[in-house]
């Protein structure tokens, strides 16, 4: 058993729809494997869930050859920790409003956000799934239009905002069994 | 003297290694990355050691920030070698001298003592595609912070760089590299 089957299968019984679903949502997709483990790996750590994002690194190193699996779990982490600071700093902006808050620089790092290891499109599909995690409207907005842009189709979102829904469910999940 | 917007001039010079071991430093080296490029007087003075133990020891900070320190004088790679050896501040310098012995690269930087011939101390930061982004110069009995270093490049490296920062009407985001 896979580390990824042995989490899964801890999901409680009344978590059972979040078990398949997860199975599902890893298993056929339009995003390629890269694109997939990159959002759901940061998606488990934005969702504080350790276990499920070892297993899921555990799993890029399994399916993925080297560069592609270290790009595949440094970018996921990248992002995850990045737009953990982004949403909560930008999201403040956007629920304030005002011209003030907006005008004055946020200076905050965030120099790696311009240098994905994986590619453009992947890093941004990672920032989208993260900031739908955290709730931020404009910021999901923003990055929805950068990832189009980037030659991702509806599809591909749709994807991505599937697997951050699930992993975030997983994390839930899991917590309950928890000691 | 070479400013803000400059590119740094070309260079391949003698130097001592972290290791004491004797190479060449050019400016093609470390691609990608930032320079603090840092020259001090002569070799075997009274602040020189301090302050290049000071770079020295902040060189985790400059990694951090993908940033390569280099250290230059107008003395010899031979004589930095001596002075390594002979004291201990210096002993385990994580970063490179460079010997500008021709002073070619202190000439192309402008920044030769007018009477005495040596260089200032002088610090330059400079971006991954080579252009000096930071001047500061000081007379040559004035020591440097390297904390200023170091908040300097921090602004500098500092970019609003998320797609979060986009505002109703900006069609495109700009992301620089």
């Amino acid at each position: 058993m896979s580390p990824l089957e042995a989490v899964s299968a801890r999901l409680p019984e009344p978590a059972r729809d979040i078990r398949l679903n997860l199975q599902s949502v890893l298993g056929g997709s339009t995003l390629s494997p890269v694109s997939r483990l990159t959002v759901a790996i940061a998606c488990a750590w934005a969702s504080g869930s350790k276990p499920l994002a070892r297993a899921l690194e555990a799993e890029a190193q399994a399916s993925l050859p080297e560069p592609e699996a270290a790009a595949t779990i440094d970018d996921a982490r990248a992002a995850a920790a990045l737009m953990s600071m982004n949403n909560v700093f930008y999201r403040f902006r956007h629920f304030v409003g005002k011209e003030g808050y907006r005008e004055r620089p946020a200076r905050l790092r965030m120099g790696r956000i311009a240098r994905p290891l994986t590619d453009k499109a992947t890093f941004e599909l990672a920032c989208l799934a993260v900031s739908a995690i955290h709730g931020c409207e404009d910021c999901v907005k923003s990055h929805e239009l950068t990832v189009l842009g980037h030659g991702k189709t509806e599809d591909d979102v749709m994807d991505t905002i599937r697997l951050a829904a699930v992993i975030h469910a997983a994390a839930v999940g899991l917590l309950m069994t928890e000691e | 003297m070479l400013t803000i917007g400059d590119k740094l001039p070309a260079f391949n010079l003698d130097a001592v290694l972290a290791d004491k071991s004797f190479g060449k430093v050019t400016d093609q080296d470390a691609p990608g990355r930032w320079k603090v490029l840092f020259f001090w007087p002569m070799d075997f003075t009274f602040i020189c050691p301090t302050e290049i133990a000071a770079f020295g020891r902040r060189n985790g900070d400059f990694q951090d920030r993908e940033a390569e320190l280099l250290g230059a004088s107008t003395d010899t790679h031979f004589v930095h070698l001596a002075w390594r050896k002979q004291h201990p501040d210096l002993n385990n310098l994580p970063f490179p001298m460079l010997a500008d012995t021709k002073r070619e690269l202190s000439t192309a930087l402008g920044i030769l003592h007018k009477q005495d011939g040596v260089a200032l101390r002088a610090t330059f930061i400079v971006d991954p595609d080579g252009v000096i982004r930071w001047v500061s110069v000081n007379d040559l009995s004035v020591g440097r912070s390297v904390d200023e270093v170091l908040r300097v490049l921090d602004a500098l490296q500092t970019d609003e760089l998320c797609p979060c920062n986009w505002q109703p009407g900006q069609e495109t985001i700009q992301v620089p590299r």
